[in-house]
């Protein structure tokens, strides 16, 4: 029952034309980005590296699609939250607002059920997106630049990974990417069954990760012991992978912390619901 | 008539001594003169502070006067001056001074100092200190001061084509405390640097080791090598 609601939920997503505005941002934002490195990508480097290049010279094929899709993902894991959430965030709420929840919860299915089977159907769909991405952002990208060794800027300094050693590197980078894309999609949902309309869910989703990444961006020691727990925090540890060498303790913490925060956000949704007064 | 004697042999010591400075800078130029072209396989292998690279193979092509490029499948780290920057620079007479700044033993070699000053105002290099090699008439090592991109400091160590003054390993000492990382720039809103403790003895300089092998010497090279665009 379980899984039929799930392919239920998923054919409601993709019959919905906003589920298609993720898909369709994502690929015009990727083509604008392509445009502005293939026609200024070189003073756009040059501008990143101006600090080294006074007493170095860099060789070879910098601008390489490698160094490209990582500047995409780093421009776009910021905005990805809000397509995700444009969709997820609407799954329990929208229902509400149409009046067909209360159609939903006469079905033969437990509203623990409806829940899990619209959290796996929002996971699919932040599946979709995060393919798509890496699709844009690794196969397209290559072949219009070209693949060859990744400059990867950090605070700490200048990272040089050879081409040979990259590809995994993204591979676990898109999976911890998705994780954090899931924590999203999860409280959307969670703020989703508390709400009765489609718009709030979304834009508190998105309240929350503005407000959580400026706690985390700031400085301050007041909330070094709030700043470990956030989220948002964890949202960025994709680019983990592309350190020399890799921290591991730190990866395998951001994932622990990003799970916690699937299941604690899952679990609020499914006892939320379970409680809830359906009278729309 | 004994201060006359020791004025004479004062002054006499003080021209032999600039002369050596002028042909001992005389030989070099020819020596550079007598290379045409040459390309060489090497590799690079960078140890700069806040830079993480493995060693890079790559493929230098140089042509007289100043056609120089890196072909390089990698990306290749090499120090913006001190490659051809010197020999270019020396091989330009008329526009420096050399001074003899004496001998000393470097590296079981009784190497000259000898000091270039440019005497022309637009010139990048500020300053430039040799030690040469007189038997072999090379440049052992060089402490390069230049306007755009500070002091490098170069060692070489010869092999089989001494004779057209090219090096089989060159070391470079560049001055790294012009860099910063900003947050802003590396996007890396995470990692919090006020917790990071900045070590005053830490090292300042960077190293660039560049191993050169297979040296094809006077065989000519298209100016086409020099144009392609990577």
């Amino acid at each position: 029952m379980l899984l039929k609601n799930t392919y239920n939920e998923f054919i409601k997503i993709i019959a919905k034309p906003r589920s298609y505005i993720g898909l369709g941002v994502l690929t015009a934002l990727i083509l604008v980005i392509l445009f502005a490195m293939k026609a200024d990508g070189t003073s756009y480097i040059s501008f990143v590296t101006a600090s080294f290049e006074q007493t170095l010279s860099f060789n070879g094929n910098i601008l390489n699609g490698n160094l490209i899709a990582f500047i995409i993902l780093q421009m776009l894991i910021v905005h990805i939250p809000l397509l995700v959430a444009l969709v997820t965030g609407d799954l329990i709420s929208g229902e509400a607002a149409m009046g067909t929840i209360r159609m939903l919860a006469t079905k033969p299915i437990s509203r623990t059920n409806i829940v899990l089977s619209k959290f796996i159907a929002g996971a699919v769909y932040t599946l979709i997106l995060t393919l798509w991405l890496a699709f844009l952002a690794l196969v397209v990208v290559k072949w219009m630049f070209g693949s060859g060794d990744m400059i990867v800027l950090n605070s700490s300094g200048l990272v040089i990974l050879q081409e040979s050693d990259i590809l995994w590197r993204y591979a676990y980078s898109f999976i911890v990417a998705y994780l954090a894309l899931l924590t999203v999609s999860s409280l959307s949902i969670c703020l989703s069954a508390f709400a009765d309309n489609s718009i709030g869910p979304i834009v508190s989703t998105m309240g929350i990760i503005i407000l959580f990444t400026i706690i985390g961006s700031l400085d301050v020691t007041v909330f070094d012991s709030v700043k470990k727990f956030l989220f948002t925090t964890h949202m960025a540890s994709w680019r983990s992978f592309f350190e020399d060498p890799i921290d591991r303790k730190g990866i395998w913490q951001s994932i622990i912390i990003l799970v916690v925060h699937n299941i604690l956000l899952v679990t609020i949704a499914v006892v939320k619901f379970n409680k809830k007064d359906i009278t729309s | 008539m004994k201060n006359l004697l020791v004025a004479i042999l004062f002054f006499f010591s003080f021209s032999v001594s600039s002369q050596t400075a002028d042909q001992l800078i005389t030989l070099l130029v020819n020596k550079i003169n007598s290379l045409k072209d040459y390309s060489v396989t090497a590799n690079i292998k960078a140890n700069i502070p806040l830079i993480k690279v493995l060693p890079v193979s790559a493929t230098i092509y140089f042509k007289q006067k100043d056609k120089f490029k890196v072909v390089s499948k990698g990306i290749a780290i090499l120090p913006k001056q001190g490659f051809t920057d010197v020999s270019s620079f020396l091989a330009k007479k008329g526009t420096y001074v050399a001074v003899d700044g004496g001998k000393l033993v470097l590296n079981g070699v009784n190497a000259h100092i000898v000091t270039v000053i440019p005497t022309v105002e637009n010139s990048d290099i500020v300053l430039a200190k040799l030690w040469i090699d007189p038997k072999q008439n090379c440049i052992l090592k060089t402490d390069l001061t230049t306007r755009g991109s500070g002091s490098v400091s170069i060692e070489y160590v010869y092999g089989s084509q001494v004779v057209f003054g090219l090096p089989d390993k060159i070391t470079f000492t560049v001055d790294v405390k012009k860099f910063k990382m900003p947050k802003s720039i590396s996007s890396d809103i995470n990692h919090s640097e006020k917790n990071k403790k900045v070590d005053p003895k830490k090292s300042k300089s960077g190293t660039i080791t560049i191993t050169l092998s297979n040296y094809l010497v006077n065989k000519g090279i298209s100016d086409d090598v020099f144009k392609k665009k990577e």
